[in-house]
């Protein structure tokens, strides 16, 4: 019974905090706490959905040293250390706590159109890969899931936003998630997170989809901001490839390049190989997350063997295929790499490229390359 | 000037003001709403003389397509009977106003590999085709030849690969894809200007795998009517009508694109995910057709794969699996995301992509009711709808998408 009337408390002062916010006159920001202060009883999200490599993440959620407002902040550590070999880690706050989708919690946020959250990082130069709202499946799902990033963190509080307007809010369990990656924190990073709230602001417009600068990377060097993708989509005989992308051996430019390691075993008994450079990770054309680079008219890169004559069937763009799927592709091959840095150009005229999810690609198989192949990428950038 | 009459038969593309390209049949625009139509019995293989068919299987399915729209059927290969094809042909046209789309492999499918760069297999496959043209340009149900069917995937050796001396020669794996794509579209070429010397009434089709190498085409098959591209993109075709307009400025023609009817994941026949797919196929046609200012405008219309089941499509050398309808899926295709998390993300059936779906004819059925029964499928009724209603999207509500497995170690 107890259970029953605290939930009920909760359910009255949500509503409440949502109706008195819509009975705001115009103009007014309309507001719905994800975290004020600790003990607030403002805060409706729990900072419990932690990802990745959880291991190498801890929280404060009562910090008390320089808040950008009230008397606490959250402070988190991330040690980058791979504890659970993943490379990355994040935290979802989500409502009830741990909540991947499999039970009703969450709120209909129908009337608020933005989400702010303030943050700084210890020393300056912290990589948050990306900021979201929503992108939580399973039984229950997120009605949305829109993200911003990368960004870098200063040591001074900054406010953040994301546009949610026009946006789904009827179901938002996953309120906040922030995410952060190794290559892009090798020291690891310690940031402060404060004052996170959905609001409405009035004058605020559906984001249209941007049309990214150029040139636009995919791999500058390791841990660069400027890298746009993540090589996440291993396919064929995805046992036998080794990926490093901070080798340090004669990068082209800069102080590092990638290394791709792909051994003749056929472990997976496909005989071939591939990796797809994705966004977000792991998409296959499930999320909606695909950049507009409508204004390349090329891919360039460079590539070596480690031995030369090393041959790749296909460099591409593009081309995965599912809900969302790439608003094109093109390529180029095969091609037998030189032991010396050699640049290739992937032509894109007259592509659409106002939909890209899959933003490098490269394919190869064991009929060409019998002993396996080791080969090295640089500077690859829609240009 | 030809009599009107010899002109009214005269199927051909007409260039519109403002470039889109339209077919006119018949002295009137023509929108191909085609089906793949290869009806091999239950228990019956790819080699099964269908043309011969006792029970005629086309009187029934003309009659079920011409209650659904369809005005094109699309024969991947002639049979051995000329005769016994000229009557097939002018039954579908004759009874149910359908025309054929009359197809080659161009030697693709025999054994040993098609020798492109070859000379007297090259004349081989030219005389074939001619004799064939020859023999059917006067059937009033003829529509198109089409000149293979993704022939171009052996140029990187894919599918049945085939090189000769003077390529290999070549030694770069880049020049000798090249020069396979350049012997093998001057043949297409050489084909279609032959076609055209006999048969000056009926457009020729070059039958491609996706857009892949019609740049080379561009240059060395300039001749042909057509592209056909046999595309299997999911919910959209992507920026092919724009892209083809860029590299090979032809007509086009969906020879060959669908959605199967089973769910690999849940592991059950899913009618609404094959007509969810197939409505937002058409609805893209459309939006590209000559008719309709927004789009590129040079989609003369689309030819669905398939009209039946085939049930030996898995296991083809198994005779038993003939008469099995089997759920091993074939391949994998991330474009139809509905099932793409079956196992090994293997989710296309080869055996479920028909319209209508077989039923085994009853035992000791006698002869003329000794056919498969044929059971229309949702798509059926879907795309019949669509057609006297052209819309943007589907009218199956989203299937139901499976839960993702595990977030913890989700990004």
């Amino acid at each position: 019974m107890r259970k029953w009337i605290a939930g009920l408390a909760v359910l009255l002062a949500v509503s409440c905090n949502v109706c008195a916010a819509e009975e705001k006159p115009a103009g007014e920001v309309k507001s719905f706490p994800v975290y004020t202060d600790a003990k607030s009883p403002d805060n409706h999200f729990i900072p419990s959905g932690w990802m990745g490599d959880f291991g190498d993440l801890s929280m404060d959620d009562k910090y008390m040293g320089e808040p950008h407002a009230g008397s606490t902040s959250i402070k988190f550590v991330y040690t980058a250390k791979k504890t659970q070999n993943q490379g990355w880690a994040g935290v979802y706050w989500q409502n009830p706590a741990n909540n991947w989708g499999s039970k009703k919690g969450g709120f209909d946020l129908t009337g608020l159109n933005k989400l702010t959250l303030w943050m700084r990082g210890e020393k300056g130069g912290e990589i948050i890969d990306k900021i979201a709202v929503g992108g939580i499946k399973g039984t229950y799902p997120d009605t949305t899931e829109v993200s911003i990033g990368p960004i870098e963190l200063t040591t001074t509080w900054t406010p953040y936003t994301v546009n949610l307007a026009g946006k789904d809010l009827s179901y938002i369990n996953g309120a906040l998630c922030w995410v952060a990656n190794a290559d892009s924190n090798p020291n690891g990073a310690t940031f402060y997170v404060d004052d996170i709230k959905f609001e409405y602001d009035p004058a605020l417009k559906p984001a249209g989809k941007k049309t990214q600068e150029m040139p636009f990377y995919v791999y500058a060097d390791k841990g660069s901001i400027q890298n746009h993708f993540i090589p996440s989509g291993w396919m064929g005989d995805y046992s036998d490839l080794k990926l490093d992308v901070g080798s340090a051996d004669n990068p082209y430019f800069g102080k590092t390049s990638i290394k791709i390691t792909y051994d003749n075993k056929a472990t997976n008994g496909a005989r071939w190989a591939g990796m797809y450079w994705q966004y977000p990770a792991n998409n296959w054309g499930g999320a909606d997350g695909g950049f507009d680079l409508s204004r390349a008219k090329k891919l360039t890169f460079w590539a070596r063997g480690e031995k030369g004559g090393e041959r790749i069937e296909e460099f591409k763009v593009g081309g995965i295929m599912g809900e969302y799927s790439d608003s094109d592709t093109a390529g180029i091959g095969p091609v037998v790499l030189d032991k010396e840095w050699k640049q290739y150009t992937i032509d894109l005229t007259g592509k659409d490229l106002s939909y890209i999810i899959g933003g490098f690609a490269w394919a190869t198989n064991l009929d060409v390359n019998p002993d396996g192949a080791v080969f090295y990428l640089d500077e690859i950038k829609y240009e | 000037m030809a009599p009107a009459s010899a002109s009214k038969k005269k199927v051909f593309i007409k260039t519109l003001k403002d470039g889109h390209y339209q077919l006119i049949v018949a002295g009137k625009p023509f929108i191909v709403k085609g089906v793949c139509y290869n009806p091999i019995p239950i228990g019956k293989t790819h080699d099964y003389d269908f043309w011969n068919d006792p029970e005629k299987p086309w009187l029934t399915d003309g009659e079920l397509m011409k209650k659904m729209g369809i005005n094109t059927v699309r024969f991947y290969q002639p049979g051995e009977d000329v005769e016994a094809m000229r009557r097939v042909i002018a039954d579908l046209y004759k009874k149910f106003g359908i025309r054929t789309m009359m197809g080659h492999w161009l030697g693709f499918w025999n054994y040993p590999a098609p020798f492109y760069d070859d000379q007297d297999f090259r004349n081989k496959v030219k005389a074939d085709v001619l004799a064939l043209v020859e023999a059917l340009k006067d059937e009033e149900g003829i529509l198109f030849w089409v000149l293979g069917n993704e022939n171009n995937y052996s140029f990187s050796g894919k599918i049945n690969p085939w090189s000769s001396e003077r390529i290999d020669k070549m030694q770069d794996p880049r020049q000798c894809l090249l020069a396979r794509a350049e012997t093998y579209y001057t043949l297409i070429n050489e084909i279609a200007r032959e076609i055209h010397r006999i048969d000056p009434n009926h457009p020729v089709v070059m039958g491609n795998g996706e857009l892949i190498c019609l740049d080379v085409a561009n240059t060395f098959a300039k001749d042909v009517d057509v592209v056909g591209c046999i595309i299997y993109r999911g919910k959209t075709f992507g920026n092919i009508f724009k892209t083809l307009k860029n590299t090979f400025d032809k007509p086009l023609l969906l020879v060959e694109f669908g959605a199967d009817a089973y769910n690999a994941y849940e592991k059950k026949e899913d009618e609404d995910m094959q007509a969810y797919f197939l409505e937002y196929q058409w609805a893209e046609i459309y939006r590209n057709i000559a008719s309709n200012r927004d789009g590129v405008g040079n989609c003369l219309g689309g030819v669905m794969f398939e009209w039946t089941d085939e049930w030996w499509k898995h296991g083809e050398w198994d005779a038993a699996g003939w008469l099995v309808h089997d759920t091993e899926s074939n391949w994998s295709n991330g474009a139809y995301y509905f099932d793409i998390k079956a196992d090994r993300n293997m989710n296309m059936n080869e055996e479920w992509f028909g319209l209508v779906k077989l039923l085994p004819e009853e035992k000791d059925a006698p002869p003329g009711q000794a056919m498969n029964k044929r059971v229309p499928r949702k798509a059926y009724y879907a795309i019949r709808e669509f057609w006297k209603h052209p819309s943007k999207t589907s009218s199956i509500k989203n299937p139901e998408r499976p839960s993702p497995a595990g977030r913890k170690n989700q990004r």
